[in-house]
């Protein structure tokens, strides 16, 4: 399963090339899906797609060079209540990690979310909400 | 009711089927609300008056007003407005209401401020001057960036499709020609039962785009079907449920309430062109839209539906169920809709002009055969700059500049065929001219010819003729 990981750098990491020798000496695929990151230190968003135990090594080795590490579990959420199935998010997410299901549904698949928010000024009740970190 | 017609036929549905529910949930602009406060003592006729800072219109008796839904908040923008009112109204929450007035005998008091929830309200009266589009065009966009529109976000390249309407289950459609739905029949509004009470504004039956005026009192509704929404970028609106039911007195209603979505078609507009009359992109079924792709140029294009189908059926669901039950009688209208209306375009005091007012009519032409120094010395003696080329029928085969034919001098070029430019940029004599401005700004060039639609020359249309009729408009 892929697992979503946000990175804190301080101030004193942020010229460190950490995610490079990361993925070096754990070997293992890491995607960045967002990213703000400047001198005075930022944050990284990552997702991990390698087994548990893999996942594990990688998160403690990001600790060992002093990164701040939250396993981000969800980021995105869908209000159920509030969403009026109005399907007007589903052609502008660039993943399909939001789709309408068969009986018109509205389903979000975190896992395929990455982040890019432009669905969450075009629900037009304000049921989608991404969460701040 | 669609598998019923397509396997036995419309005699026989028509037969069997008694009634067949429709549903409908999208944002309907053309909504608002009838209020009225009571009076206040000393009393008060307002002249202004707003509900949660959005103003609403008094330009009736005293203590009455009309809260649109699409009216914007004067404090909170784009994210609260007239429909988030009516939400708010309906589910009871206290709503602020203050007012001004300029005072008079009878009405001394000239402000007030208090707070109300829709206990408070003698009346507060759902009153709709066009909702339930029998159908509505869908949306695409050419252009190369994100468009803000009220069919949504329009994403650049034909990067989506928005659409609106539920197709086999919009009410209208099931029956276009107006003989069940009319004044007053009664319908399933936000959750409450109400009526139809005339033709809805723009209500256009000829051409598949039936509207109609709705009422329904707001006190009873149910905020599942009655929701304030902000369309981004573009303003505020009412989702609103509304179903209809639709007795099948006889084969004809049978036969139109059996119509399916791969029978229901619309067109695809090019939102990304700001015109009244955008341009087709392409004819596409209900059912095709439902699907969730459509092909544009041969890519999928992911689609939206900008209504609930899901809530829509929900609706034609709870009217067939209170029917059943009999909660809900069904009524013969008092009167049918018209069925010719048409709808017009506004008139404006000068229309923008159009080429065929401005463009030069008198233009000198050249065959592809003859020779360069010929169409040098045309050039030379009119004064022109293009000399656009036809063949024997007049029609348009390409064109050469004055700057064309200094090079072909220099290269030693004899025939014009050689150094004409087959690809033109043309005008059509009922374009308007700021559309051929764009024209020549975006091509880097200083004129057109304009063609018929058999590409016949009709004359020709430059910079110099815009920046005289530029120079007269400001005058
Ligand atoms: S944030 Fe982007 S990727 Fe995630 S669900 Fe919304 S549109 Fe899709
Ligand atoms: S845009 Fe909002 S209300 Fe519409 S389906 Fe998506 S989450 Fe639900």
């Amino acid at each position: 399963m892929t697992r979503k990981v946000l990175l804190r750098y301080s101030r004193d990491k942020a010229e460190e090339p950490i995610l490079a020798s990361v993925i070096r000496q754990t070997d293992v695929p890491i995607n960045i899906l967002h990213a703000d990151l400047g001198a005075k230190g930022g944050e990284i968003l990552i997702a991990i797609d390698a087994p548990e135990d893999k996942v594990e090594k990688t998160i403690s080795l990001f600790r060992e060079l002093g990164i701040g590490v939250e396993e981000i579990k969800k980021a995105i959420e869908l209000d159920k209540d509030a969403c009026i199935e109005c399907g007007a998010c589903v052609s502008l997410c660039p993943t399909g990690a939001l789709s309408l299901t068969k009986d018109y549904s509205v389903e979000l698949v975190e896992d395929k979310c990455v982040y890019c928010e432009i669905c969450v000024p075009s629900c037009p009740v304000r049921a989608l909400k991404l969460r701040k970190f | 009711m669609v598998e019923i017609v397509r396997e036995r036929g419309e005699i026989e549905a028509a037969k069997e089927v008694d009634v067949v529910t429709t549903g409908t949930f999208g944002a309907m602009c053309s909504s608002g609300a009838w209020l009225n406060f009571g009076h206040s003592d000393p009393p008060i006729k307002m002249q202004r008056v707003w509900l949660n800072d959005v103003e609403a219109y008094t330009g009736v008796a005293a203590v009455d007003a009309y809260i649109g839904a699409a009216q914007l908040s004067e404090t909170r923008g784009l994210e609260y407005g007239g429909g988030h009112v009516i939400e708010d109204i309906v589910r009871g929450k206290e709503i602020e209401v203050r007012a001004t007035a300029y005072g008079t005998d009878c009405y001394p008091r000239r402000e007030i401020e208090t707070t109300i929830t829709k206990d408070d309200l003698n009346q507060a009266v759902l009153c709709n001057p066009r909702n339930a589009y029998q159908k509505y065009d869908a949306a695409t966009n050419s252009g190369d960036e994100t468009i803000y529109t009220y069919m949504g976000t329009l994403l650049p390249n034909f990067g989506n499709v928005t659409f609106s309407g539920s197709g086999v289950l919009s009410p209208l459609n099931n029956d276009p020609n107006y003989e069940t739905i009319g004044v007053g029949t009664r319908i399933f509004i936000g959750g409450t039962q109400g009526y139809i009470f005339w033709e809805g504004t723009q209500h256009a039956p000829t051409k598949g785009f039936g509207t109609i005026m709705t009422v329904g009192d707001l006190k009873k509704m149910n905020p599942r079907y009655v929701r304030g929404a902000t369309i981004e970028k573009y303003g505020v609106s009412l989702y609103l449920g509304i179903g209809i039911p639709i007795p099948i007195l006889n084969e004809r209603i049978a036969k139109t309430a059996g119509v399916g979505d791969e029978n229901i078609t619309t067109n695809i507009l090019d939102y990304g062109v700001p015109r009244r009359d955008r341009p087709i992109v392409r004819k596409v079924t209900y059912a095709e839209l439902k699907s969730g792709k459509v092909e544009i140029n041969g890519a999928e294009t992911p689609v939206s539906p900008l209504s609930s189908i899901k809530r829509a059926r929900e609706i034609a669901t709870v009217l067939k169920e209170w029917i059943e039950r009999g909660e809900f009688l069904l009524s013969q209208p008092v009167e049918r809709l018209p069925r010719d209306r048409e709808f017009k375009p506004m008139k404006q005091p000068f229309a923008v002009p159009l080429v065929r007012d401005i463009m030069t009519r008198e233009v000198v032409t050249a065959r592809a055969d003859s020779s360069v120094e010929s169409a040098a010395k045309i050039l030379a003696e009119k004064g022109f700059d293009h000399l656009p080329i036809v063949d024997e029928e007049n029609k348009l085969v390409g064109i050469v500049t004055s700057w064309d034919i200094a090079v072909a001098v220099g290269k030693g070029k004899k025939k014009l065929s050689d150094i004409l430019t087959s690809k033109v940029v043309t005008a059509s004599e009922d374009e308007p001219v700021d559309s051929v401005a764009r024209k020549l700004e975006k091509h880097k060039i200083s004129g057109v010819p304009v063609v018929d639609s058999k590409k016949k020359l009709k004359g020709m249309l430059t910079s110099e003729d815009l920046s005289k009729l530029i120079g007269r408009r400001r005058r």
